[in-house]
Order: C-alpha cells, then structure tokens, then sequence
C-alpha cells in the first residue's frame, strides 16, 4: 500500500533521509520511533506529500507520489494526518471542522456530512462537544476531534506524527484507546511516537530510525526484547530508565 | 474665539469639499483595498513571477512619494494623451498608492496564521484555494482589521494631497475660501472639523468590528 525505494531527502546539505525501503501492507499498523532529528516525521510527511522527496521512488496505492502528473489533492483524499499540534481550525466548530473536507472535498451534501461527522465523534467519545469551538476543548479531546476529521473522509490509511506528545500525561490515555480501537479494525496505520506501550501492543512492526537512516524493521516482541542495533539498545534503555 | 461667520458664510463650499473628499475617499477605499488584496495574492501564491510582480508594486509605490504619484498621472500622462480630471487623478493616485500598504497588511496577517493550519487543509485533500477561501483568510482577516483600519484613516487624510489638483476636496475648498476671505487660521480648524467628522466614525468602527471579531473567536 506505501513503498518506498531507495528514497532520500535532503534539506540543503543535511541528508534527512538516506536510502529508504520500506513496504507497508494494508491493514498494517507500524509505529517509527528514533531520537529526536532522527527524521522520523520527516519519513511520515513524505507519504501525502507534506514533505517531497529528492530521489527515489515512493508510492502510495501504486501511485507515484511525487510525479507530476499525480493529482495529489486525489491521493490525499484516501491519507488522513493526526498532528502533534491537532492544527484544528480554531473559527468552526467541531462539527464544522469535520464536515469541510467531506463536504468540499467529496462533495457530500449537507445532512450527509453531518450525519458522518456525527457518527465518528461517537466513536471518538465526544459527540456532546460537537457545537463546542476548539478552545473549549482540552487537548486530549481536541486530539480525538482531530481524529474525526481524520476518518470522516473514510480514508485507507491514517498517519500519526506524535499525537500525545503536546497532552498532558492524564489525557494520552484517551487518545491511545481511540488509536487502538481503530488498529484492532483493521485501519493501516503509520505512526510516530514515543509510547512504547502502544508499540508493543498494537503495532504490527516497529522502526527503528536513526540519523535518517532505518537500523530496524522488526516486529515488537523482537524489537523490544533484543534489538539487534546498538544505538536501537542504548535509546530504549534510555527511555525506559528514566 | 472662532469665526462662525466664516463657516456659515461659506457652507456651500465646505459641505462641497466634505462630499467631494468622502466620495473620493470612498472610492479609494473599495479601489485599494481590491487592488491590494490581489497584490498580496501575488505576494503570496506559490507561483514565482506573481510574487516578482507583487513585490515590485509594493516596493514601487510604497517608497515614492503620494504627490509624485499624482503628479505622474495629472500632468505626466496627459503627454501620452492620457487625460483625467483633478478629481480622477486624484482618485486614481491614492487607489494605487494605498493598495502597496493594504497589500503588505494582509499577507502579513495571511502570514501569522500558523503554518499547521495550511498543513491540516491540505493534508485533506483541500486544494490551495479552498485552504485560502476557508482555513486562511477567516482566521487572517480578525489580524489584519487593525491595521487596515489605520491604512484607511491615512486614506482619507492624504487626500488632502489632491488641494494641488484641484480635486475640489476639502483642503482645495479651504484653500479657496482662505485665499478669498485672507482668514487662515479659522478656515483651517473647520476643515479640520470636518475630516475628523469622517475620521473618528471610521476609527470607531473599525474598534467595534476588531471588538466583536475577536470575541467570536
């Protein structure tokens, strides 16, 4: 479902990424962790674009995500993005700022965007915040808001770019159970983060980056248990004795 | 003690001067701020030449004097065979000169929304535009309002500047009257009266409007 080969990316003089391959199947969960400056997020925004690539090949759906004649407003369509900021429009409410993609985008009507909007705020656990404004919102509820905007465009794959990492320690909870009941259905998901927990359980495989270089692609049990890589060995026992 | 007799005898003249500045007034405003927000467009779209464009105007006319501008249209197109009245020069002039302020007000306020929210938009299959139409300039306009309401005071107090046209505003007025009746100084704090009549309204609502735009945020 996304391939990269031989992808690199650099920024000036910086060698972001370095000879990417990476394949990942639909239904897949695969959660990236590195060092910060590893290039973790950078690797995520390439999927739908945010970031472009400078070599290689990257494809989402079989589709060359950085040719020109790719629509990528198309391709976007099927890849929603949780943010670490969440990134809500501040002037709609949450209802609005789940109906405007549907609506504009896939040219839904009225009532049916409404109707969806309505539908995943239920599974995200708020539906009586739907006429509040964002700045009534805690962050973790504005994070699960984020997430229904996400879905609401019925997308195949989600991309997660540290989704806890601006909440307060209380809330990431909340945000992890909505992550993890989308995982269980079966949603392909990409995600960067630093809760090691949620790899463990959820996470098909997980990455290990590291000065925008893949030291590791293995799944959780081996991953956590006996990293093969020094530096994957020295950052988890640092993460994890603290 | 003020000279009523100077306004009363000369009303006519001052109430033609009093519309004739807040016609071209009005005029310039809807003119500048329509050519301004094009020229922030072109400042702002990612699209090279445009931006070229763009900040050549702004640079241009945002460094030269208002009079010159004028001047230029007034006697320096008529050489082309290009001719315009006092009063259309003058309007003319100050479209083009206050649109270089407008247009820098807007992208700076397009500018400090958060770049997060042109990520979002996008990310979502929003093209540029709709991002534009629906992310970006609601949340722009709330930033620029204030300073775009100091643009539009600046407006109506440099076309003081059209006396030397004769666009038949309120300064050419007082002018008149001034070098007719040979008194200066009560003819002046009546035009002077007479732009704050324009002025401290448009001050106000632009108050009001920052005050109930920001309260709906």
């Amino acid at each position: 479902m996304i391939r990269f080969q031989n992808v690199n990316k650099h920024y000036g003089d910086f060698h972001v990424l370095k000879d990417i391959n990476l394949t990942i199947e639909k239904g897949e969960v695969v959660v990236i962790i590195g060092p910060s400056g590893s290039g973790k997020s950078t690797l995520l925004r390439c999927i739908n674009r945010l970031e472009t690539i400078s070599d290689g090949l990257l494809e989402v759906n079989e589709v060359e995500i950085n040719s020109k004649k790719t629509d990528i407003n198309d391709l976007r369509k099927n890849i929603g993005m949780v943010f670490q900021h969440f990134y809500l429009y501040p002037h709609k409410t949450v209802l609005q700022n789940i109906m405007l993609a549907p609506m504009k985008v896939l040219g839904k009507s009225e009532e049916e965007a409404k109707k969806t909007a309505l539908y995943y705020l239920e599974k995200v656990g708020i539906p009586d915040k739907a006429n509040a404004f964002p700045s009534q919102l805690s962050g973790g509820q504005q994070q699960r808001v984020a997430i229904a905007r996400g879905l609401a465009m019925s997308p195949g794959i989600m991309l997660f770019d540290e989704p806890t990492s601006a909440l307060d320690p209380e809330m990431i909870g909340e945000v992890l159970d909505v992550m993890k009941a989308l995982a269980r259905e079966g949603m392909t998901m990409v995600v960067v983060t630093h809760e090691m927990g949620f790899a463990r359980e959820v996470a098909d495989r997980v990455i290990f980056i590291d000065k925008g270089q893949i030291l590791e692609d293995a799944n959780p049990a081996e991953f956590f248990s006996e990293p093969k890589e020094e530096r994957a060995k020295l950052f988890l026992s640092r993460i994890f004795n603290h | 003690m003020l000279d009523f007799t100077i306004l009363t005898e000369n009303i006519g003249m001052f109430i033609e001067g009093f519309k004739n500045t807040l016609i071209v007034s009005l005029l310039a405003l809807i003119g500048s701020f329509i050519l301004g927000t094009l020229i922030a467009v072109f400042r702002i779209a990612p699209i090279k030449p445009l931006n070229w464009i763009g900040t050549m105007y702004v640079e241009f006319f945002r460094n030269i004097p208002l009079l010159i501008i004028l001047f230029f249209i007034f006697v320096g197109l008529p050489v082309l065979g290009v001719r315009f009245s006092g009063f259309q020069a003058g309007t003319i002039a100050l479209t083009i000169y206050t649109a270089a302020f407008i247009a820098e007000a807007i992208r700076a306020g397009v500018l400090s929304v958060h770049k997060g929210q042109t990520e979002a938009a996008r990310s979502s299959g929003l093209t540029y535009v709709q991002t534009m139409r629906y992310i970006i300039l609601p949340q722009a306009i709330k930033i620029v309002i204030p300073p775009l309401g100091n643009q539009f005071l600046n407006l109506v107090k440099n076309s003081s500047v059209l006396t030397i046209v004769a666009a038949g505003e309120l300064m050419y007025q007082g002018d008149l009257i001034s070098s007719r009746t040979f008194v200066t100084f009560d003819v002046y704090i009546f035009i002077a009266l007479f732009y704050l009549i324009i002025t401290l309204p448009l001050s106000y609502g632009v108050n009001r409007l920052e005050k109930s735009l920001a309260k709906s945020n």
